[in-house]
Order: C-alpha cells, then sequence, then structure tokens
C-alpha cells in the first residue's frame, strides 16, 4: 500500500514539473497561401558524427528557417533494412508531410511506406528507385573529389595518395575514380592506394586503415568515410588530409588541405519551397557545383597560391556547367579502354560505374 | 557490512508487485532526467504508450518487434531449463537466415514447399549451429557460454561474407545485399501491415514449447538435470545426449527467428537483420522465468519498450542516446527487483 | 595449565538438525589433541566454527583467556588458528612460491620477493622439506601440496593448527613423513588438533583424545589412559542394544552375488579389493565400517552408477556388472543414495514428480511422448498416504520438506518399483529419531515381502537392531562377517579398525 501511495506522489510531482515546463506557443507566422511543411528527416548515424549525418543536419537546420516550414524532426540511427520501415511508417503517421531518407539502404522501405502514404512526399537520397510520391536527390561529388585530387597530386611528395573507401558501391568508386584523374592531370605520376572498410561509420577500423597507407608511404590520406578518424590519423603521422562532408579544418589544423563538401541545405530549401507551392513533382535530382550543392571546403594555407589558383580555374569552368571529368580517352587500370576519345560517360553509366581508372591500385572486391 | 542472502521462502505477493514498481522507479528516474533535458516526461510516456500499443499499426509493429525475441527466448529459455547458457541465439538466427535465404534463392523450389524448405533448412542450420557448443560442452565440459557467443560472430561473419560476395545482388549496384524473395514465397501478411504469419507461428511454438516442456517425458527429463545433474544421472538419464539435444532445439528455435525476419519483414538475406535480438533474448528469458508464456509476454513488453523509444525521438526530440539509456534503466532496474525477490540484505555492524 | 584455546558449551543448528549441542574441547600449548568420532558426530561442523564459517548459535571460543568471535576465516587466521582443509585449497596454475603468497596477508604493495623466499627457505630447511618453489602446483604431488598448505600456515605463524584427516590422501611413507613434521612442531609449542578415524594413527600421535557423538564432546582422555578398545567403544557407544521384533526366516535362495569385485578410488574413498559376498533373498544385509572405506563404492557399484575394475555381479542369474543405473534398476535393485539432497531428489521439483524420476518411463506414467500426470498424481498420493509423508501444499518443491521426509519420498519411490534388492546408504544420518525409526519399520516390512536389504551405516544401533547378517568393512575389504545375535560391539569395533577376529 505504501508503495502505491508513494508512486502516486512521485506521479503528481512529476505531472507538476512537467506542466510548468510547457512551452510558450510560437508567434504565428501570417499564413501564406502554400502548403505548411511538416519535414522529418531519418539518419543512419548519430547527428554528432561530424560526417554524412551532421553534414544532413546543417542542411536541415537551413530549411527549418522557412516561414512555412512549421516542423522539422529527425530520427538519427535508424539501422538501414527492416528496421527503417517501421520509423518511416509512424513519421508518415505522425502528420509529416515532407520526409528525407538519407542513407541508400532506405530506399526499399521508403517506396514500400510511400505506397501507402499517397499524400507524403518522400525524398531518398543516393537510391535509384522512384515512384509518384518518391523523388531522389543527389549530388555530383564527383567534382569537387577531382578537384581536391588536382590538390593532392600537387601536394604529394612520394607521389603515393592514400585512399579510406568505405563500400565499393558505385557512389564511392566514381568518387575515387575522379579524385584519381584529377590526381593524374596535374601529376601523371602519382598513383592512389585504395583501402576498402566496408563501414561507413567505424573510427578504429578507419583509423586502422589509413595506417596502413601511410605504412606505404602514402603523404596525403583523403576518404570516403563518415568520421574524421583518417584525418587524425594522417595528422599524427605528418602527412596531409583531405576530408569529405564538411568542413573539418578545424579538427586537423596541421594536416588539413580541403574537402569536397555537401551543402545539403540548398536541396532542402529547394524542395521545401516547390512541396510549398504545390509544384513538386517526382524527379530524380542529381545537381554538382552549378546548384552549389557540392563545393569544396575553402583551401588551406598549406595549399600554395598557385595551386590554389588551378583549381579555382577548373573549378570555375565545372560550376559553370561545363562537365568534362568522365570524358575519354579513360584508361581502367587493367589497361582496357574504358571510355573511348571523345566520347563522355552518360549520367545513367556514371551511376553504375564499376570500374577503376589508371592510377588507381586496388581492386573492387567481388 | 552488507550481505546478501538467498531468501527461502519467496512472498508472492512481493513476487508479483515488485517488477511493477521496479519498471515504476525506472520511469520516475527516467523521467527525471527528462525534466533536465526539458522533456515532460508524462507526455513522453503517453507518447510511448501511444506509439507502440495506441493503434492498430502501433500493436502490429510491436507484434512484428516481439516476434524475433519470442522465438529466441524460447530457445534461450528452453536451454535455461537445464541450466545451459545459451549467449549464442543471434548467431543461430544469422545461421536460420543464411539457410532460409539458401533456400529462396538458390533451391528452385517455389511457393509452399519453399516456405517449408525456408523453415526447415532455418530451423536445421540454428539447430546444427548451436549443436557444436552442445556437443563440446557434453564431450569435453567445454563451457557452452563461450563457445556460443564467440560463433555468434563467426556467423555474422558468414553473412557479411555471403552478401558481399556469392549472393550479392548483382542488380544491387554492388550494395551487400542479396537479391529480394520472391512474393510468393513470403510470410503473409495481416492487412496492409507488417505483421505476418511469423508471430503466429511464434505463439504456435509458444504453446508447443508449454507442452513439450511441461507435459512430455522429455521436457521431465531436462526439468531433472537441470535441477540436479546427479539426481538425473542416479535415475539414469543420458545426460550428455540430452544437452546436445536441448543445444539443437534451442538453436533450431533461435534460427526460425531468422526464418521470420527474411520472410516476413526483410525480403531478402542483409547484414543487421537482428537488432541484438539474441542478447535481448537472455534478458526476456531470464525474466521469463524459464516459462514459455513468460517468453510471450515479456516478449511483448520489450517489444512495447523498444516501438515506444522510437517516439521518444520522434516526439521528444531526445537523442538516441537517452532512448538506449532509457531502455536500459527499464532493464536494470527490472533485474534488480528479481534480484531482490530472490535475494534479501542484511547489513551487519563489524565489530568485535 | 590454562588451555591457550577454549571451546566452551558451542551449540550451532542448522534448520532441523541440532550439529553441535554444547561441545566443549581445551586445547594445551605444545599438544597433538585428536578429535575422534563417526561421521555425522559434528567434528566437520565444529572446524567450520573455529574457521569462522559459521558462527555458533551459543557459546564461546576462548583464546588466552579472552572471547572472541570469528566474522570471517580472516578473523580465526588472526587469531592464530590455521587449517589444512581434505580439499587443499590451491591455484594448481600457480607455482608453490605464489600460492603461499596467497595466504600470507599484510603484504605492502612494494615487497621483497627475495626476503620472503629466504623465509620460506629457513622453513623448508628446518623441517626438511623437499619442494622447489617455483615448480607449479600440478606438477606436485598429492602430499607435496599438503605440504604447500602447511608452510602457508607456518608462514603465518598459526599456533593452532588443525588438520582434517590429513593421511587420507597420503602413501604410509608420506604419512609417516608427516607425523614426524607434527611431532617437531609440537616440540616447538605449537598445538595441533588432528581430526582422523584411524586407530594406528591416532594412538601414535595423540596426546589427549576428545570423542564427539551426536554433537556433543562425550569424554576427554589424556595418553595412557585409552587404548583402541577404550576408543572404539566411546565411539560407537555402550548402550544397551535395542531388540526388534524380528520374525525368525530362513534363507535358502541366493538373490545377488558379488564375487571379486575390485573398483576404483574415487577421491578420498577406499577402493574395493576383492570384495565378494552373497545376499540372500528376504535377508537384510547390514554392512557397518568407518565411513570412507569403501561402502559408498560398493553401492554405485551394485547400483550401476560405476563400473568395476574387475569382478562380477550376478542377480537371478543375469550378469549386471557393467550396467547403468536404469538397467540395475530394471533388474530389481534400488538405490537410497548417501547424500540425499546431492543425488536422491530433484530439489526443485514437486514431490509428485520426485516420486517418478525412476519410472517416468514406465507405461504406467505415459501416454507416447506426454507424461500421464493423473497416473502420476494417483501415485504420489498413494505414496504420500502410505510412507505419511508431510509434503505441504500441492506441488511444494520437495527441497522445502524435512530431511525425514525427504528420504521417506526417496524411499518411497525406491520400494514402490517392488525391487528384490534395495541398497541403502546411511538411511538414517541426519533424520530425528520418529523418521529413523520409520525408516525401519519400512525396511522391515520390506523385508516380511521377501525383498533383500543391503544396509549400510555407521550406526551400530541400527545395524544390530535390522541386520540378519553384519559384514565389517575396512579399507575396501570385508574384514569379517558377524550374526548380531551373538556378536558385541567390541568386536565390531575390532573388526572396524582393522583387525580380524582369532
Amino acid at each position: 500500500m505504501k508503495k502505491i501511495v508513494m508512486s502516486a506522489i512521485l506521479a503528481s510531482f512529476l505531472l507538476l514539473f512537467g506542466c510548468s515546463k510547457k512551452k510558450e506557443e510560437e508567434v504565428k507566422v501570417p499564413a501564406d497561401t502554400g502548403k505548411e511543411i511538416k519535414a522529418a528527416f531519418v539518419y543512419v548515424g548519430p547527428v554528432g558524427d561530424g560526417g554524412w549525418t551532421f553534414a544532413h543536419d546543417l542542411g536541415r537546420q537551413v530549411m527549418a528557417k522557412l516561414p512555412y516550414v512549421k516542423d522539422v524532426t529527425f530520427i538519427e540511427s535508424v539501422p538501414e533494412g527492416a528496421e527503417s520501415t517501421r520509423i518511416i511508417t509512424s513519421l508518415a503517421q505522425k502528420g509529416y508531410n515532407l520526409i528525407f531518407t538519407t542513407s541508400f539502404g532506405y530506399m526499399d522501405p521508403t517506396i514500400e511506406v510511400a505506397s501507402k502514404f499517397p499524400d507524403v512526399v518522400f525524398m531518398h537520397c543516393s537510391g535509384y528507385k522512384a515512384a509518384e510520391n518518391v523523388g531522389t536527390y543527389f549530388g555530383r561529388i564527383y567534382q569537387p573529389r577531382y578537384l581536391s585530387g588536382m590538390v593532392a597530386g600537387k601536394m604529394t611528395k612520394t607521389n603515393i595518395i592514400g585512399y579510406v573507401a568505405a563500400f565499393p558501391i558505385p557512389e564511392v568508386i566514381r568518387g575515387i575514380n575522379a579524385f584519381t584523374l584529377g590526381v593524374r592531370s596535374v601529376n601523371p605520376d602519382a598513383v592512389v592506394k585504395v583501402v576498402w572498410t566496408q563501414t561507413w561509420f567505424d573510427p578504429a577500423k578507419e583509423r586502422d586503415a589509413a595506417d596502413s597507407l601511410l605504412d606505404v608511404k602514402a603523404d596525403v590520406i583523403t576518404m570516403h568515410q563518415d568520421t574524421p578518424a583518417p584525418l587524425q590519423a594522417a595528422e599524427k603521422r605528418g602527412a596531409y588530409a583531405i576530408g569529405y562532408n564538411s568542413d573539418m579544418a578545424a579538427q586537423v589544423p596541421g594536416a588539413w588541405l580541403t574537402a569536397p563538401i555537401w551543402n545539403w541545405g540548398s536541396i532542402y530549401t529547394q524542395v521545401a519551397e516547390q512541396v510549398h507551392n504545390g509544384t513538386w513533382k517526382s524527379e530524380q535530382l542529381w545537381y554538382g557545383l552549378e546548384h552549389n550543392l557540392v563545393d569544396m571546403a575553402p583551401m588551406s594555407k598549406l595549399v600554395p597560391e598557385d595551386v590554389q589558383a588551378l583549381v579555382n580555374e577548373k573549378k570555375a569552368q565545372l560550376a559553370s556547367g561545363n562537365d568534362d571529368i568522365f570524358t575519354g580517352p579513360i584508361k581502367d587500370n587493367k589497361g582496357n579502354v574504358a571510355v573511348e576519345e571523345g566520347k563522355s560517360l552518360t549520367d545513367a553509366e556514371k551511376l553504375s560505374m564499376n570500374f577503376l581508372v589508371e592510377g588507381v591500385q586496388g581492386s573492387i572486391p567481388e | 557490512m552488507i550481505r546478501f542472502e538467498k531468501r527461502k521462502d519467496i512472498s508472492k505477493y512481493f513476487a508479483m508487485t515488485a517488477p511493477f514498481v521496479s519498471v515504476l522507479l525506472a520511469l520516475t528516474t527516467a523521467g527525471c532526467i527528462m525534466l533536465f533535458a526539458g522533456v515532460n516526461p508524462l507526455k513522453a510516456y503517453m507518447g510511448m504508450f501511444h506509439e507502440s500499443l495506441g493503434s492498430v499499426y502501433g500493436i502490429t509493429e510491436t507484434l512484428v518487434k516481439a516476434t524475433p525475441l519470442i522465438f529466441t527466448g524460447l530457445g534461450v529459455s528452453v536451454a535455461f531449463r537445464m541450466k545451459i547458457w545459451n549467449i549464442g541465439a543471434d548467431g543461430q538466427l544469422y545461421m536460420g537466415a543464411i539457410g532460409a535465404s539458401w533456400v529462396a534463392l538458390f533451391s528452385g523450389l517455389t511457393g509452399f514447399a519453399a516456405m517449408i524448405g525456408m523453415f526447415l533448412a532455418a530451423a536445421f542450420c540454428g539447430g546444427l549451429w548451436a549443436s557444436v557448443a552442445g556437443f563440446l560442452k557434453a564431450k569435453v565440459r567445454v563451457n557452452e557460454i563461450i563457445v556460443t557467443l564467440l560463433m555468434n560472430y563467426i556467423a555474422a561473419a558468414w553473412v557479411s561474407y555471403l552478401v558481399y560476395g556469392p549472393w550479392k545482388d548483382p542488380k544491387g549496384f554492388n550494395f551487400p545485399i542479396t537479391q529480394r524473395f520472391s512474393p510468393d514465397i513470403m510470410l503473409s501478411h495481416f492487412m496492409t501491415y507488417r505483421l505476418n504469419t511469423g508471430f503466429l507461428l511464434a505463439v504456435a511454438l509458444v504453446i508447443i514449447l508449454y507442452i513439450l516442456v511441461e507435459k512430455t517425458i522429455w521436457g521431465y527429463e531436462i526439468k531433472v538435470i537441470g535441477d540436479n545433474p546427479n539426481a538425473a544421472k542416479y535415475a539414469g538419464i543420458k545426460i550428455d545426449r540430452s544437452i546436445i539435444g536441448v543445444m539443437f532445439l534451442s538453436g533450431a528455435l533461435a534460427g526460425i527467428a531468422g526464418y521470420v525476419e527474411v520472410a516476413g519483414v526483410q525480403g531478402r538475406l542483409q547484414e543487421g537483420i537482428s537488432q541484438g535480438y539474441g542478447y535481448t533474448a537472455i534478458i526476456v528469458a531470464w525474466l521469463a522465468g524459464r516459462s514459455a508464456i513468460g517468453v510471450l509476454i515479456v516478449s511483448v513488453i520489450m517489444a512495447v519498450i523498444l516501438v515506444g523509444g522510437d517516439s521518444l525521438q520522434i516526439l521528444m526530440q531526445l537523442p538516441v542516446a537517452f532512448v538506449n539509456m532509457f531502455q536500459g534503466l527499464i532493464l536494470f532496474f527490472i533485474l534488480a527487483s528479481d534480484f531482490f525477490i530472490h535475494n534479501k540484505i542484511s547489513i551487519r555492524r563489524s565489530g568485535k | 595449565m590454562e588451555p591457550i584455546l577454549k571451546i566452551d558449551s558451542v551449540v550451532k543448528t542448522f534448520p532441523g538438525v541440532r550439529a553441535l549441542d554444547g561441545v566443549c574441547l581445551n586445547i594445551y600449548e605444545g599438544e597433538i589433541h585428536t578429535l575422534l568420532g563417526e561421521n555425522g558426530a559434528g567434528k566437520s561442523t565444529l572446524m567450520n566454527v573455529l574457521n569462522g564459517l559459521y558462527s555458533p548459535d551459543s557459546g564461546n571460543i576462548v583464546i588466552d583467556g579472552s572471547p572472541y568471535i570469528f566474522k570471517s576465516p580472516k578473523d580465526s587466521i588472526r587469531a592464530g588458528i590455521g587449517m589444512v582443509h581434505q580439499h587443499f585449497m590451491l591455484v594448481y596454475s600457480h607455482t608453490v612460491f605464489e600460492n603461499i603468497l596467497l595466504a600470507v596477508e599484510d603484504i605492502p604493495f612494494f615487497f621483497s620477493r627475495k626476503r620472503l623466499k629466504k623465509r620460506i627457505t629457513e622453513i623448508i630447511r628446518k623441517f626438511n622439506i623437499s619442494i622447489d618453489l617455483d615448480e607449479p602446483i600440478w606438477k606436485l604431488s598429492i602430499g607435496q601440496q599438503q605440504w604447500v598448505e602447511l608452510i602457508k600456515l607456518l608462514l603465518r605463524d598459526c599456533r593452532v593448527l588443525i588438520l582434517d584427516e590429513p593421511t587420507a590422501v597420503l602413501t604410509p611413507q608420506e604419512a609417516d613423513r608427516l607425523f614426524r613434521f607434527l611431532k617437531q612442531l609440537r616440540s616447538e609449542g605449537k598445538s595441533i588438533i588432528f581430526i582422523s578415524h584411524k586407530m594406528r594413527e591416532v594412538m601414535e600421535l595423540s596426546d589427549r583424545v576428545t570423542i564427539l557423538k551426536k554433537g556433543s564432546s562425550v569424554k576427554e582422555l589424556l595418553r595412557g589412559s585409552f587404548d583402541e578398545n577404550i576408543l572404539a567403544g566411546l565411539m560407537i557407544g555402550t548402550d544397551d542394544v535395542p531388540v526388534w521384533e524380528k520374525t525368525e526366516k530362513t534363507f535358502d535362495s541366493i538373490i545377488l552375488s558379488i564375487e571379486h569385485l575390485y573398483a576404483d578410488k574415487d577421491k578420498n574413498m577406499s577402493d574395493l579389493i576383492d570384495f565378494s559376498i552373497d545376499l540372500r533373498k528376504g535377508e537384510i544385509l547390514g554392512i557397518a565400517g568407518v565411513a570412507g572405506n569403501g561402502q559408498k563404492t560398493l553401492a554405485e557399484v551394485l547400483t550401476g552408477l560405476k563400473n568395476p575394475k574387475a569382478g562380477k555381479i550376478t542377480t537371478g542369474g543375469t550378469d549386471i556388472t557393467n550396467a547403468d543405473s536404469r538397467q540395475s534398476h530394471i533388474a530389481g535393485i534400488a538405490h537410497v543414495p548417501e547424500d540425499r539432497k546431492a543425488m536422491g531428489i530433484a530439489p526443485e521439483m514437486s514431490v509428485d514428480d520426485n516420486l517418478i524420476l525412476k519410472s517416468y518411463k514406465n507405461k504406467k506414467f505415459r501416454k507416447l511422448f506426454m507424461q500421464n500426470r493423473k497416473a502420476i498424481e494417483e501415485n504420489a498420493r498413494e505414496q504420500i498416504d502410505a510412507f505419511a509423508i508431510k509434503t505441504g501444499p500441492k506441488g511444494t518443491p520437495v527441497r522445502l520438506l524435512s530431511g525425514g521426509n525427504i528420504q521417506k519420498v526417496i524411499i518411497a519411490r525406491e520400494l514402490s518399483l517392488r525391487p528384490s534388492v534395495l541398497v541403502a546408504l546411511y538411511p538414517t544420518r541426519g533424520l530425528d529419531i520418529g523418521s529413523a525409526e520409520y525408516v525401519h519399520k519400512v525396511i522391515m516390512d520390506a523385508r516380511e515381502q521377501d525383498m533383500s536389504t543391503i544396509l549400510i551405516s555407521e550406526d551400530l544401533d541400527e545395524l544390530l537392531k535390522l541386520s540378519d547378517r553384519i559384514a565389517v568393512m575396512f579399507r575396501g575389504e570385508i574384514t569379517g562377517v558377524v550374526d548380531p545375535k551373538k556378536t558385541t560391539r567390541e568386536e565390531i569395533g575390532l573388526l572396524m579398525s582393522g583387525e580380524t577376529l582369532p
């Protein structure tokens, strides 16, 4: 009996405190005619990962500032596969009318849930399946990768550059190839050594991979990973580091050169606006430097002026829409011709890229 | 000096109320932390309840989550009856998923035959995986905890090998997943929900296991061995054979969990099928007090906590770390109550 | 002279048992004091009290005139009392030195291994022990392991050393060396509490003997005032033999014959050596002897829990020499095991379930794979009525029953199989008089039904009362077979200590 009384007291205590904390209702923005946006983001990692999810969350915060965006929520560390189905459904049920799923593994769940909620707009990042109410979006990160490759090619002294890569999927392969083409455009003797970690987010594994590259005399380390661990390994051993996802100059000041980075905010605002105006329709967006979805982090002082100028010149060309990165002649690293002279890869070919270009030391695991 | 003593007689009233009190304490503790985070705990708890039990959808999702816990919980629990600790339900689940996936993708069977084949292959693979530990324990007295635990990693590595290598979907853009199973061999769903016949299978197995353990001669043998191996030997029970048999059954049940996950929910083999179900199963079996019916109830409660936890993130914007901590707190308090049901504390002053 | 250690009217009860009932013991400086008593007389409990493992319900432990309360073994060690257990407390993978190190209290965080080693070496040299400090324990013989235990005590400067049946595990040569060592310790003023059953050793070593019986100290004797016969007599007791109204029977057929049985040694028990005896139909064959002389091995071999090394056991023409317990049971041998709780029951299960422990596979109790609960409950009701078992509410775990009722459950189960032979080990040990009487009556009733019983017991009263013949065992051999109507306690006592009758 005593216990029941005790718990009743405790419960009322909680109630009291709970109520007194009630939030002040925010001042109503005069509603314009369009649809109010309640957006939700599904993240594969924690927002504090400093990488992929962090970059998306920066974009989410930009979007949240739009006046007609009433509510923006997110769920972090959602496992890919079946577990995500429940989360996405739950968000749709709670009245969120614009849902971003930000990892490839959410592709099937997104399509599945979308079929049950025709009024909700879904945007899936990095996948290839779309539907009436499911659009896809991604960025041509290979463009800044090419640029960062140019920086690496100029900075290396050993002519060995280390690349810590997650999974051998076309997205990562494309990045490696663009980077290598960038390197070789300024330094035909340099090679890029690739180590696969088979994980997006595992600081220890990524650090080990970087260390193994440093052991074979790589003096520039770049990566396609979601933690800064490879960069930290590079700094510790006195090598240069080229990051990914967002500007991490502050974390590895002694090694930082630059990084291909995401500006998700631009695309998130664009989509929100379209949904708000009612102009949204299912598209497969693949934006590059021209839309500012991808960019280069400012090059650090370690990069000489002339190199910076060279890179900026190329950047201006790419941003103008003249993307000639995957234009032949390109050989793969087995000596075969991958892209004939005068030809360029189509977007579809880029999206299913499955070879490594000349200059890459490594192979695509079967 | 603080001493813990085993209680001789456990008061029924105390045993019944303690878990509830402990959950309440856990909720209160977590509530205080929520207050610090600026969240109204009552609102949060209402949200959790609503998420997991407040709608048909919520209930079906809770049962979907409970399904693998029931299978693995039963598996761990049946071994536990014999005082064998099967820490390897996770690995057995993966082996079951591999077995079922092989039948689905490569056996050439279709329709109902394929479903039966998947079920049997999953049970067999899971069972065989666990029997290795059973065999080592029975024949050379190797500690089954170590063996089953370490074999979890091997099983997970097998799944990785298959989905990165030979079983990789050729159209999957190199992503580590197999092809989708054809829809006609998937478990049928309840209306448009994800709840599938796997749950019914789980309930059926609860009943079968209850009968097996409580009503059959074989169950009697297990109980005697678990209670007093010397008495079992004295009664002429073949202990070694029973150990291997029980481990096979235990692993087979976990293997079926793998089958239901791939054929009912995922639709393909990939990494991370088990969200630590095999480990949660240990807690389930422990709290269920060795009874099959108890496993069913505790699994559903666990599922409520797990599914409800999502709402803390969605509604309250609490970080995932908080959700994990909250779930941990509840388990911790329940386990503590279990401890206090069976033990009493006495504080003795030291001195001459 | 004042005793350095005085145990004064110590009482210790466990649920249902009064293990120590006002024991008094005086240990003087520089003496070897033997503690003599049958198994279950309370020696182990008393030692555990001295050890700090049990705290007494009442009574005092007085050291050098001031009372002590031991809360843990640590307190006892600090008071200068050390014990060598029957089972050594050693870490087998560690070296001798490391094991000794474990025993030394108050080692500073940094210490000189060299100095400590020197101290140990001094002790080793003084007592002329051959042992290598850097050898791991598992490489040592049992005798050497015992030395390690002794060195630990000496290093701690124990004044009172307790040795619990130290020679049980030793060869005669090792035992002799141990005796010389003990005498040397005595001459240095150490006091030794020596526990043994072996009369020869007791006679050789003891300065003083205290005899324990049923939890109390019966007598304290000084060297010179005792001989083997007196001790045996005191240990066994001299009360009048209770007479049981036995019907006179003649035994004509042989039901079980044991021929030249040899069995392996198991832990500290003696093995069986050329053991032969015939059991006749309907008789009660008593087996007397101090515990640990092969009785348990005999029972286990007979009931098939253990295989003999050589020899033959036949029943009704069937060879059951190598058989697991199930087959023995089919051949009609039932078994009331020595340790009720450790072997006889599944403690968490109900009385109903325990009553079918041996017969759960019988057609009567099953329908195919399913248990026939109705028949099991019916059976339980019958047995509970027939044996007047007090069970508590239905489904109560059997461990909650009193010792007597647990024993009744076991006996009821064994007899319900209608066995032709019952092997009962110490069936009344630890039971109150009422329960013990009941067990006796049941065994006698079964005799009327022509069941044969092998009754293994230390309680001479019980043996004399029930048996048709008594065989006495010593170190795995039969030293004599006597007729309870004609024999005397003294005669049995002599046989128990290994002597043969003229």
